[in-house]
């Protein structure tokens, strides 16, 4: 009753952001219509990060206890970190083209992001490379760690050294957020709901990794 | 109609697919978590 009850919440909330964003919102000056894609972009690329992290906690957690099922909790949160990484990528992209003309132009942004997706991919490349299952569960955890200690420097340190196009992000140097009260509504509101909608997903993955866990037990039993 | 309003429905429209999706998967891992435990019990 409980889960039905949050599920019309995170439905209604979540459809409320979408129009919100589109109809109620006000616009930046600079970026007139284009202001929408703030609501999409940045909750997407925050949830990378989120993600990441919680995969690098549970490789960590795998290493200190060597229970097989933080391993998989890491693997499903670096595949949601990475399926994120693509959509915060591909709005990134968009946004780019109504600003600056073009999908592409390796700004110091474009480029962070694109080896940050690399150093990822490697990951499952990894596991995918390595049949025995405490072996690959042992290197893809030190390798989890040492990937996520690269995330800062990519999605922080990296913009701010070199020149870049990219809008300052909404923690920025001045440490105040250019949003009318409009805008920072249906922002917030968004960072929120895209953040419940992640929890949902990582859970569902968690369960499904847990009863993989399970049938090879089962299956061994037999 | 305005454009606006195209793009909303699609995000809707997505939005919607999502959670649809997302629903049918947990019925489907709760139907699959009761038979894992009616196995496991059986098992010990």
């Amino acid at each position: 009753m409980v889960k039905k009850i949050w599920n019309t919440i995170l439905f209604v909330w979540m459809s409320g952001v979408i129009v919100g964003a589109f109809i109620w919102a006000t616009q930046q000056k600079a970026l007139k219509e284009y202001t929408r894609i703030i609501y999409f972009h940045v909750p997407v690329s925050w949830i990378t990060v989120l993600a990441f992290l919680i995969a690098a906690v549970y490789s960590f957690l795998y290493l200190k206890k060597r229970l097989l099922k933080y391993d998989a909790y890491a693997e499903a949160a670096n595949q949601l970190g990475f399926l994120f990484a693509v959509l915060a990528t591909v709005t990134g992209s968009i946004w780019a083209k109504v600003s600056w003309g073009t999908f592409w132009n390796w700004d110091p942004r474009e480029t962070s992001i694109f080896i940050l997706l690399l150093i990822y991919a490697a990951y499952f490349a990894l596991r995918s490379a390595i049949e025995e299952q405490d072996r690959r569960a042992i290197l893809s955890s030190v390798y989890a760690i040492l990937a996520f200690v690269t995330v800062p420097f990519f999605v922080f340190i990296v913009p701010r050294i070199y020149f870049s196009l990219h809008p300052d992000p909404v923690i920025n140097q001045t440490g105040e957020v250019n949003m009318d009260f409009k805008q920072r509504v249906v922002f917030f509101s968004s960072l929120i709901t895209f953040t419940a909608v992640f929890v949902w997903m990582l859970k569902t993955k968690f369960e499904i990794a847990v009863m993989r866990l399970r049938i090879k037990k089962l299956e061994r039993e037999k | 109609m305005n454009p606006v309003y195209v793009v909303m429905i699609i995000n809707l429209i997505i939005w919607a697919g999502i959670f649809g999706y997302m629903l049918n998967l947990s019925k489907h891992m709760s139907a699959l978590r009761k038979k894992l435990n009616k196995l496991s019990d059986n098992e010990h």
